[in-house]
């Protein structure tokens, strides 16, 4: 993908307003896609909405690059993939973390295609959050992007830079992760989770 | 001690970063960690805040000119 040489260049293509339609069709379509994906990457309502405004004025920058050779949704999901580890990656600098144990997951017996029961639907956000926070990285995003039912496993593979295989194989062991982490929460009900950092 | 009584409901949501639509409260069960997550992201609104902020900050770049922002925020053509 091209980086624009200084962002400021007027948009070359469709003329303004058809660019303009183009673009609001394009936020209608996807800002709760993007928006939830940098919530629940990022775990903080105003990092989300920072991130999203700005996932969405790169996209409005780039939209005469957008050659349609992937889908917008995948379009703008890259961006706020790049954007969200930046952001990440910037805030792990700052913050050095050794943490030594070793996931839980591994060696709990859990199936994973067991239902998941949550007694107050209120509190689901918060217990999802909590969930994803003790995920990897890797894991989290995984979930995230297959959750969004416009994704095949061939995008999600793209997007996070493997095979369908591969993504079917790790989303097993994603699955069986949250899984078990989501039962340790709602029956030991309040242990806060030790985050998994890499 | 009701320290917590500080804080609403709508901030202890804000909090978790999800806003759900008012619903009556029930037990629910979901077959998958996909089904739960995308059950959560259509419940998540999307702050109106976003679609403000890009109003002006693409209003303040060249390229399109037509108030796309304004068919979003339903403020007319």
């Amino acid at each position: 993908m091209h980086e624009p040489s200084t962002g400021c260049e007027p948009l070359t293509g469709p003329p303004a307003d058809l660019a303009s339609a183009a673009f609001s069709s394009l936020y209608a379509e996807n800002n709760r896609a993007i928006y939830y994906l940098a919530l629940r990457y990022l775990g903080d309502p105003q990092k989300a909405e920072d991130a999203t405004h700005d996932v969405f004025l790169k996209a409005f920058r780039k939209l005469d690059q957008f050659r349609g050779e992937a889908s917008h949704r995948t379009w703008l999901y890259r961006i706020a993939i790049n954007h969200c580890r930046n952001l990440q990656q910037a805030w792990h600098d700052r913050h050095v973390f050794a943490n030594t144990d070793d996931p839980i997951w591994d060696c709990a017996v859990a199936n994973a295609d067991s239902p998941l029961r949550v007694l107050e639907i209120k509190e689901l956000g918060r217990l999802i959050q909590k969930v994803l926070d003790a995920l990897p990285d890797e894991y989290r995003l995984l979930l995230l992007l297959v959750a969004d039912e416009e994704l095949s496993y061939e995008q999600v593979g793209m997007l996070t830079e493997q095979s369908p295989d591969a993504v079917r194989g790790k989303l097993h062991r994603a699955r069986k992760a949250f899984t078990v982490l989501f039962k340790k929460y709602t029956d030991s009900n309040h242990e806060t989770p030790k985050p998994i950092f890499r | 001690m009701k320290h917590q009584s500080q804080f609403s409901d709508e901030q202890q949501s804000r909090q978790a970063g999800t806003e759900h639509q008012t619903q009556p409260e029930a037990a629910r069960e979901f077959a998958s960690a996909e089904e739960m997550l995308r059950y959560d992201a259509k419940q998540t609104a999307v702050p109106p805040e976003i679609a403000r902020r890009l109003q002006k900050s693409t209003g303040d770049l060249p390229g399109p000119k037509t108030a796309w922002w304004k068919r979003w925020l339903g403020g007319g053509q």
